[in-house]
């Protein structure tokens, strides 16, 4: 279904960031975010995945940049009263307050004194810290700062919330709340556009995701999309059998061919259908199989085969590209 | 807007709370103030609460208790105090405001808000002065309470040291910023500020220098003019007369006797001239580096000249006549112990209240508006 640019918290289009000295940080980023939807950005270190929230949130300047944010183009500094943004390594003055600070950062966001009061008492009950919110944060541990920033994220109630690494030195049982939180904002309507490490946080709230390498957008697309693409029946015989000799049985019968992976037949659909020749002839031949089922990857497995390089093989080297130079 | 201004404003209050230099600096100004309350001067000498220190030159013959604590409060609370010391602290205190704003997890914070760049730069900048607007403040109305108290006199334009150090401060704290935001780094901002400032001290001085040489020289190049008018006008009147005893009245009338007759009559005329020519020589080049450094400190931050416009609007001349009298005094008693011609402290005073206010306060700001402006160009474009 097409969709037109209100549709859209995020299109953008041909972003591109040269710093001095010829490093190119994107290298025409190509990437659209739903309204309404939690969308996760992936990548190694150095990918520039930080470099493209900080475009968004005008910290850096693209040396090349189309496309809207909240319908508007990017840049544009009263689309940024309607974005909450949770920065990487933030650091909040340690002479202030939580509510201090939630208080500042709400007035810097065009927020009238009276309708942060009550909005400050909501956020803090959010992320569990009503009880340390008369308490200076230069006494407060990461993660409970990591609560607090999150809270300074949503004062402005964003339209968009851009988090950046939000799981951060959070232990489980805030990490769990942080998820539930990122759920309760998508329920409400919002868009949350996640940069994480911890792929499998991501796997469990988003439904679309984009993996950056080498400043380009390497892979995009829901996660069942890229999932169930990647999706497919696995069987595993007993000990005893010949796995070499499975394999050649069942890659007479099955198309698309098939794969010994860990003394697993891999096969690269997941279509019940298909795989009944299979088994059949495996059967005939004298087989005996212990486990079918089918094998979904998982984030992790996506991210892995994403940032390999098709024609080596090899893992392909990190960080951002080099420009290079004529001559 | 005005709610984001209020918050940077009260953020840098709390920032400034939360710095012991801060409260360590107020506690001091308070210390000081006591000081000058302590103080008072009577007819045998400067008393300090009940005990007297006998100073036979500086009593109050020379001048009355009025001036005495407008002098104290102008020259060690303002000039020293203010102007040296809580300068010194006010600028270790805030030279980290545009560091800490640009440190990597701060500055997004704030760049992520719908604020443009310039506004932001320059409400932090303002809100950097807040440090030294409430130091100087505070210690202005204790000081205003002491000289009404103790001297007798409740005097509004005592405030005027507000605007004026604020004036003062802003031209260093510039320099401070610039370098902060350049280097990001507090310490090189410290230290290369204090380093600029110390420039501007030795130009400073080397003006005063230049000025009260030239006023010297000045003094004793009319001086010896009118000494060697005086005896060629004698030598002239001596020779007709000599001429009217040996040639008679009527070869007199019409006799004018040549230079080289007068100076044949009296020779220390022509070591007079000689000298003075020298003296004119060396005044002219004095006058000519004196030009220059006028000049040079055109482009420059008027630190001094702009504190010593509170003295300018504070005390009126004829207060300090008698002081200003003595001090010239025992400036010729130097001259004539040592020769040579010496400085002109009253050609300093003259000349320096001379220069206008436009030049001294138009031409600083004029070069802290160019360091700004510099200033906030790497702000607003750089990539953080």
């Amino acid at each position: 279904m097409s969709q037109g640019d209100g549709d859209w918290a995020l299109d953008l289009s041909h972003v591109a960031k040269t710093y001095r000295g010829g490093v190119q940080a994107l290298r025409g980023i190509e990437m659209r975010v739903k309204r309404g939807e939690v969308f996760g950005l992936l990548g190694p270190n150095g990918a520039g995945k930080s470099t493209l929230i900080k475009i968004l949130m005008t910290v850096i300047r693209p040396s090349r940049c189309q496309g809207t944010m909240l319908g508007r183009r990017v840049g544009d500094q009263g689309t940024l009263a309607r974005v909450g943004y949770l920065p990487e390594h933030h650091r909040f003055p340690d002479y202030l307050t939580a509510r201090q600070l939630l208080h500042y950062v709400g007035a810097m966001g065009k927020i009238e004194r009276k309708d942060r009061v009550g909005r400050i008492g909501e956020l803090l009950e959010m992320v569990d810290m009503t009880d340390w919110a008369d308490k200076k944060l230069g006494s407060f541990s990461k993660g409970m700062r990591q609560r607090v920033g999150l809270a300074q994220a949503l004062i402005n109630n964003p339209d968009l919330v851009l988090l950046d690494e939000p799981t951060d030195g959070v232990d489980p049982v805030g990490r769990r709340d942080i998820r539930n939180i990122v759920t309760r904002l998508k329920n409400e309507g919002k868009t949350v556009f996640l940069n994480s490490h911890l792929l499998s946080e991501l796997e469990m709230v988003c439904e679309r995701v984009a993996i950056l390498l080498r400043g380009e957008v390497r892979l995009q697309g829901t996660m069942s999309e890229l999932i169930d693409r990647r999706a497919g029946y696995r069987i595993r015989l007993v000990p005893e059998d010949d796995m070499a000799a499975a394999r050649a049985t069942v890659g007479t019968v099955v198309q698309g061919g098939v794969e010994l992976v860990n003394r697993e037949l891999v096969l690269k659909t997941a279509d019940a259908r298909e795989v009944q020749p299979a088994i059949d002839a495996l059967r005939r031949q004298g087989f005996t199989i212990s486990h079918c089922w089918v094998h979904k990857p998982t984030l992790e497995d996506l991210f892995l085969e994403a940032v390999v390089d098709p024609e080596t093989g090899e893992p392909m080297h990190v960080g951002a590209a080099r420009k290079v130079r004529a001559g | 807007m005005l709610t984001q201004t209020w918050a940077m404003l009260v953020d840098a209050y709390r920032e400034l709370c939360a710095r012991k230099l801060f409260w360590i600096t107020l506690g001091l100004s308070g210390l000081v103030v006591a000081i000058f309350a302590m103080l008072g001067l009577n007819e045998k000498g400067i008393a300090v609460l009940w005990w007297t220190i006998p100073v036979d030159e500086f009593n109050s013959t020379l001048m009355n208790k009025t001036t005495f604590y407008k002098l104290v409060f102008q020259g060690l609370g303002v000039g020293i105090w203010l102007t040296w010391v809580a300068a010194i602290l006010a600028l270790i205190s805030t030279a980290g405001f545009f560091p800490s704003l640009m440190e990597s997890g701060a500055i997004e914070v704030h760049l992520s808000k719908p604020i443009g760049r310039w506004r932001m730069f320059l409400t932090r900048y303002f809100t950097g002065l807040l440090f030294v607007a409430l130091q100087v403040g505070v210690f202005t109305l204790m000081s205003f309470v002491v000289l009404g108290a103790r001297g007798g006199l409740w005097e509004p334009r005592v405030f005027l040291a507000i605007p004026i150090v604020i004036t003062f401060f802003s031209y260093i704290y510039c320099v401070s910023v610039l370098i902060g935001v350049m280097t990001r780094s507090a310490i090189a901002a410290i230290l290369l500020t204090i380093l600029f400032w110390f420039m501007l001290y030795i130009l400073n001085t080397t003006d005063t220098v230049l000025l009260g040489f030239s006023g010297g020289r000045e003094r004793v190049v009319e001086a010896r003019a009118a000494r060697i008018e005086r005896m060629e006008r004698n030598t002239r009147l001596q020779l007709i007369e000599a001429k009217k005893v040996e040639a008679g009245e009527e070869a007199a009338v019409e006799y004018s006797p040549t230079d080289e007759e007068i100076v044949a009559a009296m020779p220390v005329i022509a070591r007079e001239r000689a000298s003075q020519e020298s003296d004119q020589s060396a005044l002219k080049s004095l006058q000519f580096w004196s030009g220059m450094m006028f000049k040079v400190k055109t482009v420059l931050p008027k630190t001094a000249e702009t504190t010593q416009l509170l003295d300018r609007w504070l005390v009126k001349p004829e207060e300090t006549a008698k002081l200003q009298s003595k001090a010239e005094a025992d400036q010729q008693e130097r001259q004539e112990e040592h020769g040579g011609p010496a400085m002109s402290q009253e050609a300093i005073v003259a000349k320096l209240r001379d220069r206008p206010v436009w030049w001294i306060v138009g031409t600083s700001l004029g070069f802290e508006a160019v360091l700004m402006a510099l200033a906030g160009f790497v702000f607003v474009r750089r990539d953080y």
